[in-house]
């Protein structure tokens, strides 16, 4: 459902830079993503390493994507079950993904340090949410490092939470993204 | 008949009472960069240093909540509950909360560029514009940003305007864009030249009323742009604007004030009219950045070093006087057609305007000479103007034709002395010396002057006194008021006269000038005692305690807004019908050295007020909804100096109990004439009037407390505008009714519960003493008898062998003694009768074994024997053991004497023979008394051994 146009964009990105400025498109190397729920009862953490993405420093536009049943450190696999058939429902919605573009004007060609902002579509649980996602990204020697840390409102994104878990799953989902995007 | 001529003169007209304000702090001058007035009509002022806020008389930095923050301020709102925001520079916000700014932290980040403008919309959702990053809005707690994605025609956002229907008008340098929500989602429409709009450079939106907007661009004027039907307006002038760049545009008192960058302040006062200049007082200042307008209608800009106010199109002064004229003027004249007409040495100088220039024309006369005074100027309905003269009677003027002539249709008005001349409609009222009291109708006719004009003159009625009549008033209802000069006023009405004087209330009898209110109720000024109200039937004084500046009143009119206007030498008083209120135009305003004759106040064709000042003429076009009176602001309130919000309405605990409140009048029109008055309710009983602008509460006790604060432009407060600031400090948790009440139950509980354990204590206590009396009487019985036993046998031993008959005698005194100790065992006391038996009988058992050697002397009285109590075997045990110590033989007889002293003691006293070897038990018999009498006894058992006599003295005791 969503995986069509993800692709078509990553094929854009791709096209478009292959054209103009091969040396500006970087992909993701290594990636991770860390969600905690911190609920008065119970914290929930769990990774996935399964990050892709996509990213052009020339035009500072870029698309990440996940899926979502990759995420791994629950609990108790009763915990990973409910999270990927109840809440997420990833068979029917099995990719999350944010795309879009860095508001800074800012030249990333060069390396350093950034402090950016990057104003995109997030597509969780199949509803998507115009964002803006703080990041900080380190340039070096064609490797560009990605941290931040953001949060997703479960209400945002059409995930209901049952009444009696309410204690054990935080409305409010902390998510830590780390990657290295690597010269393509 | 007639000499005129024609001069044509220059001259802007100027504006009065412009006053500018550096912002200087720490001796540094900073740099305004926008403007903001909140709900109360406070102004703030954003600069390279931070927030300011501004009272009219100074700035009041606003700073920020703990670090030493600096940043520069380009944004100010209030949103809807109140709160301040800020924008900055850097594209941080900050929200003022309990008088300090605090930064926000967001989530998604700060915008990198400056905040340039804010806006609530329909959803209470905050947007916010930057300059170079497009617009954001907080929804649903998530920062938004709307950029060239969103279909934002540029990301240089100028400033922001909400639409009447909801939507969000942007100006951007590249045309406004309208911004809303379809679906969730911002859509934006984007207006530009292609629409008709004359720049795509778009710098200021302002709302109009009715789906109408003021739009302000970069070099193409302005225009107006319906929302509703896309349709754009240009005004005929913007052609060839060669104004440059607008920075601002504000829309008041029924003009459009254009704020530019390089042609300093402009205003539009007809929709399609022209644009002018106007020149702010002697300022050269020709960047102005923003435009705000206060409460009371003054309005505000900013230079790049000033704030500036202006009272705008409220006052405003033509210089038109020569070098002397002012002197020689008495009346003044407004026409129909707006000229101003001054009568001048003899003679009569009209002053007609067209925009930015006056005409001067002079009139003289033939039938006046150089030495005649003009008292008195009046246009009738034939727009023929009435000439009232001291001495010369009254000339008419026909303005067109120049021609004139003197009345002389009653004789009287020969040489007459006119003192005014009024009217309404078709009639034209002269009161003057000499019994004129005229009334003249006028009729078509009449508009050639050369007509006759009918008239009747009412100087031979009685109370309307024939001398002085200083002005006849004919109100809206056609009644005639004719004011004298000492006896009241008279009215005639349906061929009725009434007149009012002294006896009916009026402190003075001197009546100068009538006006008449929108409710038909009649005002009069007197000489001394300042002005009337009245309405039929009462007669309302106002004066000074009123808040009347000067008694001596030159002129009282109607304004057009229906309030009672009243002119001293000072300058204007201005009063409010509707609540009494009195504000003021004065020197604080420019206004000096008023004419003060009584025919040189007048109104021009929309009843604005004219007078003449040594300045020139001043004109005075009172404001619509504006306030004015100060506005009362509790600035803020202070808990042991520590700011609380004044928003919070809660409970102070007993020990915050110190408040200072700091509060504000605002009345930027003239900031230092305020008055306050404040009182605590729940503490002072009345109101205390200062002014201070704050006050401090020490140690309150608990108690509910209502802060009242008033401000006044003088001392009458009665409509004052009040502010109230509400708290209570609680009772000390002991001093509150529930925990008394606790308090005495737990008390009741706790002496219930203390009583009962200390019976129960005391119970336990006795028992337990008993227990112990019985336990060591037990332990003392068991321990005389082995003893007592031992000693027996072994007597009864030696009598077996050496005597048997004896034997057999003393076994049954034996077991006599035998049977005692077992008939008074269970006794705890017995008489000393019985215990005297018993020691008889024992005496008896050891008399045998020792013959005459033992010595017992009993010398108690029978009464003692009954009377005094012994623990059974006392006795018995002291003689035994008084045996037991001593060798008893024919060379040391034992003598033991038993005898009662003072009542008190019963002494055993025995003379001490030493044995030679210690018997052994030695001193436990006499131990085991001892600790008896201390169960039953207070007294002490006292033993003595002086060496000759052993004694045991026992307390007696008495049951």
């Amino acid at each position: 459902m969503f995986k069509k146009p993800i692709i078509l964009l990553f094929s854009l990105i791709l096209f478009s830079s292959g054209v103009n400025a091969p040396q500006t498109m970087y992909t993701v190397g290594a990636g991770s993503i860390t969600f905690s729920s911190d609920a008065p009862l119970e914290l929930i953490k769990a990774t996935s390493n399964q990050l892709k993405g996509i990213f052009n420093s020339e035009k500072k536009e870029f698309a990440f994507t996940l899926n979502v049943n990759t995420f791994k450190g629950f609990n108790s696999p009763l915990q990973q079950e409910h999270f990927n058939e109840n809440y997420l429902e990833s068979n029917k919605y099995p990719r999350a993904s944010f795309e879009g573009k860095i508001i800074e004007d800012v030249d990333l060609k060069r390396d350093g340090f950034f402090r950016i902002r990057a104003k995109g579509n997030l597509t969780v649980h199949g509803v998507t949410q115009e964002r803006i996602i703080k990041c900080e990204l380190t340039i070096k020697n064609k490797i560009v490092s990605v941290k931040s840390n953001f949060t997703v409102l479960l209400a945002d994104h059409n995930i209901t939470i049952p009444k009696v878990v309410h204690e054990k799953l935080a409305s409010e989902i902390k998510l830590e993204v780390k990657a290295e995007l690597i010269d393509k | 008949m007639i000499a005129c001529c024609a001069i044509m003169q220059y001259s802007y007209a100027q504006d009065l009472g412009s006053r500018s304000f550096k912002l200087i702090d720490d001796n540094k001058p900073f740099k305004i960069n926008t403007l903001f007035k909140n709900t109360e009509g406070y102004i703030y002022a954003g600069s390279t240093n931070g927030l300011y806020s501004f009272d009219g008389i100074r700035f009041k930095k606003i700073h920020f909540a703990g670090a030493n923050a600096r940043d520069t301020v380009t944004a100010i709102f209030e949103d809807n509950t109140r709160h301040l925001w800020v924008g900055f520079k850097s594209g941080r916000l900050a929200k003022k909360i309990n008088g300090r700014l605090e930064y926000l932290d967001i989530e998604e980040g700060n915008p990198a560029k400056a905040i340039t403008s804010f806006v609530q919309d329909k959803q209470n959702n905050i947007w916010f514009a930057t300059n170079g990053e497009g617009l954001y809005y907080f929804k649903n707690g998530r920062l938004n940003l709307v950029n060239t994605e969103n279909g934002l025609s540029d990301l240089h956002v100028r400033s922001l305007q909400l639409g009447n229907n909801g939507d969000i008008l942007v100006a951007t340098d590249q045309g406004i864009n309208i911004c809303s929500f379809i679906d969730e989602r911002v859509q934006v429409q984007v207006i530009g030249p292609k629409n008709g709009l004359p720049d795509y450079y778009v710098t200021a939106i302002i709302a109009a009323g009715n789906e109408n907007y003021w739009i302000g661009m970069q070099e193409k004027g302005f225009c107006l742009y319906n929302h509703q039907s896309g349709k754009i307006t240009i005004p005929p002038d913007n052609a060839n604007w060669n104004y440059g760049q607008i920075n601002n545009l504000l829309f008041s008192q029924k003009s459009l004030w254009i704020a530019t960058e390089e042609s300093g302040l402009l205003k539009q006062s007809v929709i399609d009219g022209p644009v002018t200049e106007f020149k702010i007082g002697n300022s050269t200042q020709k960047k102005i950045y923003n435009l705000i307008q206060d409460n009371e209608g003054n309005i505000w800009m900013n230079t790049a070093t000033e704030l500036i106010s202006i009272t705008g199109n409220k006052l405003k002064i033509w210089p038109v006087y020569s070098p002397g004229i002012f002197e020689s003027i008495h009346a003044t004249l407004c026409d129909h057609q707006n000229n101003i007409w001054i009568s001048s040495n003899a003679g009569l100088i009209k002053y007609s305007f067209t925009n930015d220039r006056f005409t001067e024309k002079k009139y003289s006369f033939n039938d006046l000479n150089e030495k005649t005074d003009i008292t008195s100027l009046y246009q009738d309905a034939n727009h023929n103007i009435w000439i009232g003269t001291m001495g010369k009677g009254i000339i008419i003027l026909n303005p067109e034709t120049g021609q004139s002539r003197q009345l002389s249709e009653n004789p009287l008005l020969q040489n007459a002395s006119i003192l005014s001349i009024t009217g309404r409609g078709n009639t034209v009222c002269a009161g003057g010396l000499e019994g004129v009291a005229m009334i003249f109708i006028i009729s078509e006719k009449n508009k050639s002057i050369t007509e006759k004009y009918s008239f009747t003159n009412y100087n031979d009625i009685e109370n309307v006194g024939n001398n002085y009549i200083y002005n006849i008033y004919n109100d809206s209802k056609g009644r005639i008021w004719f004011g004298t000069d000492g006896k009241g006023i008279t009215v005639l009405e349906n061929g009725k006269l009434t007149n009012y004087n002294k006896h009916n209330g009026l402190k003075d009898d001197h009546i100068y000038s009538f006006a008449e209110d929108g409710d038909g109720n009649i005002w009069f000024n007197t000489e001394g005692a300042g002005i009337y109200q009245f309405d039929g039937k009462k007669f309302r004084n106002f004066s000074v305690g009123q808040g009347i500046s000067d008694l001596k009143i030159t002129a009282l009119k109607t304004g057009p807004l229906g309030n009672i206007i009243l002119v001293n030498k000072k300058g204007i008083d201005v009063l409010h019908i509707t609540t009494g209120s009195i504000s003021y135009y004065n020197n604080n305003q420019g206004i000096s050295d008023v004419n003060t004759d009584m025919g040189s106040v007048t109104q021009d064709t929309a009843g604005n007020i004219v007078l003449s000042t040594v300045n020139g003429i001043v004109v005075y076009t009172p404001v619509d909804q504006a306030s004015y009176q100060p506005k009362t602001i509790i600035e803020n309130v202070q808990l042991f100096l520590t700011e609380v919000d004044k928003l919070r309405t809660g409970n102070f605990s007993y020990d915050q109990n110190s408040f200072l409140f700091n509060f504000t009048g605002l009345y930027y029109t003239s900031p230092d004439e305020v008055h306050y008055q404040y009182k605590l309710e729940g503490l002072d009983t009345g109101w205390i009037q200062t002014r201070d602008r704050s006050v401090t509460f020490l140690r309150l006790q608990p108690g509910t407390y209502k802060f009242h604060v008033r401000s006044s432009l003088n001392e009458n407060f009665d409509n004052a505008d009040e502010a109230t600031y509400e708290f209570v400090i609680e009772k000390p948790v002991w001093e509150r009714w529930w925990f008394i009440m606790l308090g005495i139950i737990l008390l009741a509980g706790l002496i219930f519960w203390y009583t009962k354990k200390r019976e129960g204590r005391l119970q336990k206590v006795q028992e337990l003493r008993q227990e112990k009396i019985q336990f060591q009487f037990q332990l003392l019985r068991a321990q005389v008898n082995p003893h007592f036993l031992f000693n027996s046998f072994n007597t009864l031993v030696s009598f077996i062998e050496e005597d048997p008959k004896l034997a057999v005698d003393y076994v049954g005194q034996l077991s006599v003694f035998f049977r005692n100790i077992v008939n008074y065992r269970d006794h705890e006391l017995i008489t000393l009768g019985e215990e005297i038996g018993i020691l008889k009988t024992y005496f008896y058992l050891q008399q045998k074994r020792y013959g005459h050697n033992l010595e017992l002397n009993i010398a108690v009285s029978e009464a003692d024997k009954k009377n005094i109590f012994i623990p059974p075997l006392t006795l018995q045990l002291l003689i035994e053991n008084a045996i037991k110590h001593n060798a008893v033989s024919k060379e040391t007889p034992l003598t033991i004497n038993l005898f009662i002293e003072n009542n008190k003691q019963l002494i055993i006293k025995n003379n001490i023979n030493p044995k030679i070897t210690r018997e052994s038990g030695a001193g436990m018999g006499l131990q085991n008394i001892v600790n008896r009498y201390n169960l039953l006894s207070n007294e002490p058992i006292t033993v003595q051994n002086d060496g000759v006599d052993f004694t045991v003295i026992l307390p007696v005791l008495n049951q």
